[in-house]
């Protein structure tokens, strides 16, 4: 079981007069086998929240722990190794180096860790994720849905404890939002990694295990 | 590197374009240099050959061969284990007409550079009017036993030997001996050259003593040339310096997005920078390389007129300066690829 918790973290920028706080006293909490969305309007902190759980930034104030032991107090270097070894990131766009085929993507993964998903396991999620035709292309020969589950696999081949994902499904359609999403909870259920999508997108709350609202800085947890 | 090689193999114009122009200033350094060194070598190569240390001239000669006149009690008052040389240069023609302006050097035969003469063919003799030529007559059609008929006056100089690698101020030289020189030159000594260098007090009065490589930089125009050709090679490091940054430069900038994406994913700032680092290295061996060989070609292929030499050491000090020269133009690129954060780019 691993489990990612904030304990009253808080982040402010800037100083004095331009003074801003963008995480005011956060506490969440999220264990394997979860889907977790976090919802709220733009400028709430929502890339700020994801950031600090990957160890991107570190907080002004409290702490975030991974499977209980604290990383914002980890070096630059150690944050990283981090990052490589147990989180997996998906972002809107630049997931994929645009030069690599898909096939290539995961050879560039083995030549920086070396265990990764086994090539049995590998070759279920791809056929899972619909890949195994599209191998031998490169990013740009794909279409924003199939870069997207690309970047998934990806994540997912180092087979990290946590996915953290920040606006997926911001380049698709609804339809395509919704296969997106489902497929990140298979995930959570299927292989008990915790994932936590970030979004504004509030159709596609009824999906996940527990839903947190970002406003002005403040989280709260969302009733279903 | 399996990132750099693959980025390189997958664009391969824009990574050719920095190859191409890493290959044309390499190419035009090479053949520069190539020049500076021929030239260079074509004013002193005779000079290099006596291995010598110091050369004592007249004070008011300002350094030069042709101004320097000792006199008898100056030069008796040297010590004698230095050789004597008169100069003259002129006009010789063989008698089928073959011309050639030449620097006659007149020495004993029983002295330190004379005995230091290598000979290509021939016999190494100065007597009764013989002398012993530079192979540059050889390649211009004289043979042994050929005279040389010397301009505006009755002198005739029987060929016995041709020796390598003997031009003085860009003319080949024709050693003779004291005797043959003195028809032209009334037997004035113009200088005296030692092997070794001398104490102060060995100096007469009137007379000056000079490091073998300072008299070389005072050959007539020796100085002024290199010092062209030297700001012109410093110049073009510059040049790919510049260039390579700029391009660089502007490759990083364009996948900054990228770079920053990796970094949130876990690949070491350390892996970025030497893939760029590599990539330069590898751009530039590939420049340098073809450089080098079209370089070697110009040089067999120009005519033998023009003098370029391009030996190991020109090729090597090239290729390590254009090497560094790329890593060095790496290095803004780096402090790119080192300062991108991630979160920057995430957050949008
Ligand atoms: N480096 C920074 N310096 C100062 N203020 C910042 C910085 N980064 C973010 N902020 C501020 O913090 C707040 C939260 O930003 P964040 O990027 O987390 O918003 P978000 O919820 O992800 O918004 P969106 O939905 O538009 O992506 C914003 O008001 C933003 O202006
Ligand atoms: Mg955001």
């Amino acid at each position: 079981m691993s489990n990612l918790i904030f304990d009253s973290v808080t982040k402010i920028f800037g100083e004095g007069s331009s003074k801003y706080v963008a995480l005011e006293n956060i506490n969440f909490e999220a264990e394997s086998g979860q889907l977790i969305l976090v919802v709220g309007p733009s400028g709430s902190g929502k890339t700020t929240f994801l950031t600090i759980a990957g160890g991107l930034q570190t907080p002004t104030n409290g702490d975030v722990k991974i499977n209980d032991s604290t990383i914002n107090s980890l070096s630059k270097k150690q944050q990283t190794k981090l990052r490589l070894e147990k989180i997996g990131f998906v972002l809107q766009s630049y997931n994929l180096v645009p030069f690599l085929t898909v096939e290539e993507q995961f050879k560039f993964v083995d030549k920086l860790k070396s265990q990764n998903l086994t090539e049995q396991k590998m070759h279920e999620l791809l056929s899972d994720l619909g890949l195994l035709e599209l191998l031998k292309k490169y990013p740009n020969q794909l279409s924003g849905g199939q870069k997207q589950r690309v970047a998934i696999a990806r994540a997912l081949y180092t087979d990290p404890d946590y996915i953290l994902a920040d606006e997926p499904t911001a380049a698709l359609d609804t339809d395509r939002s919704m296969k997106v999403i489902e497929l990140l909870r298979d995930l959570a259920h299927k292989r008990n990694k915790i994932i936590i999508v970030v979004t504004h997108d509030l159709r596609l709350k009824d999906m996940a295990d527990k839903v947190y609202q970002i406003i002005d800085g403040k989280m709260t947890i969302l009733e279903k | 590197m399996f990132l750099a090689i693959k980025e390189m193999l997958h664009e391969k114009l824009r990574y050719s374009l920095i190859v191409a122009l890493i290959f044309l200033v390499s190419y035009l350094l090479i053949i520069l240099t190539g020049l500076a060194t021929g030239l260079a070598n074509l004013n002193k190569a005779a000079i290099n050959e006596w291995d010598a240390s110091s050369i004592v001239l007249n004070s008011d000669s300002e350094g030069r061969l042709q101004q320097s006149f000792l006199s008898q009690d100056e030069v008796a008052s040297l010590p004698n284990n230095g050789t004597r040389i008169s100069q003259y240069s002129t006009l010789v023609k063989s008698e089928n007409g073959l011309k050639e302006n030449a620097q006659l050097v007149a020495l004993d035969s029983k002295s330190f550079i004379f005995k230091k003469l290598k000979i290509t063919s021939g016999s190494k003799n100065i007597r009764n009017n013989a002398g012993v030529v530079s192979d540059k007559f050889k390649s211009d059609g004289f043979k042994i036993g050929d005279y040389l008929l010397v301009a505006n006056s009755s002198l005739r100089i029987k060929i016995t030997g041709f020796t390598p690698r003997a031009t003085l101020s860009a003319l080949p030289v024709v050693y003779i001996s004291p005797d043959t020189i003195q028809s032209l030159n009334k037997g004035v000594t113009n200088a005296v050259v030692f092997k070794n260098t001398l104490n102060n007090s060995k100096i007469p009065k009137g007379t000056n003593q000079l490091s073998i490589g300072s008299f070389i930089n005072k050959l007539p125009g020796y100085s002024a040339q290199q010092l062209t050709f030297n700001f012109m090679i410093g110049f073009l490091y510059i040049i790919i310096l510049i260039v390579i940054s700029i391009f660089l430069y502007i490759l990083t900038v364009q996948k900054l997005p990228n770079l920053g994406v990796l970094k949130a994913q876990g690949v070491s700032t350390q892996y970025l920078v030497l893939s760029t680092l590599f990539q330069s290295f590898i751009m530039s061996v590939i420049g340098v390389i073809i450089a080098i060989i079209l370089g070697e070609i110009t040089a067999i292929t120009l005519p033998s007129e023009v003098p370029i030499v391009i030996d190991k050491s020109n090729i090597i000090v090239t290729g390590i300066g254009i090497i560094i020269m790329s890593l060095l133009g790496a290095l803004i690129p780096i402090r790119q690829i080192a300062k991108v954060d991630p979160y920057k780019i995430i957050g949008g």
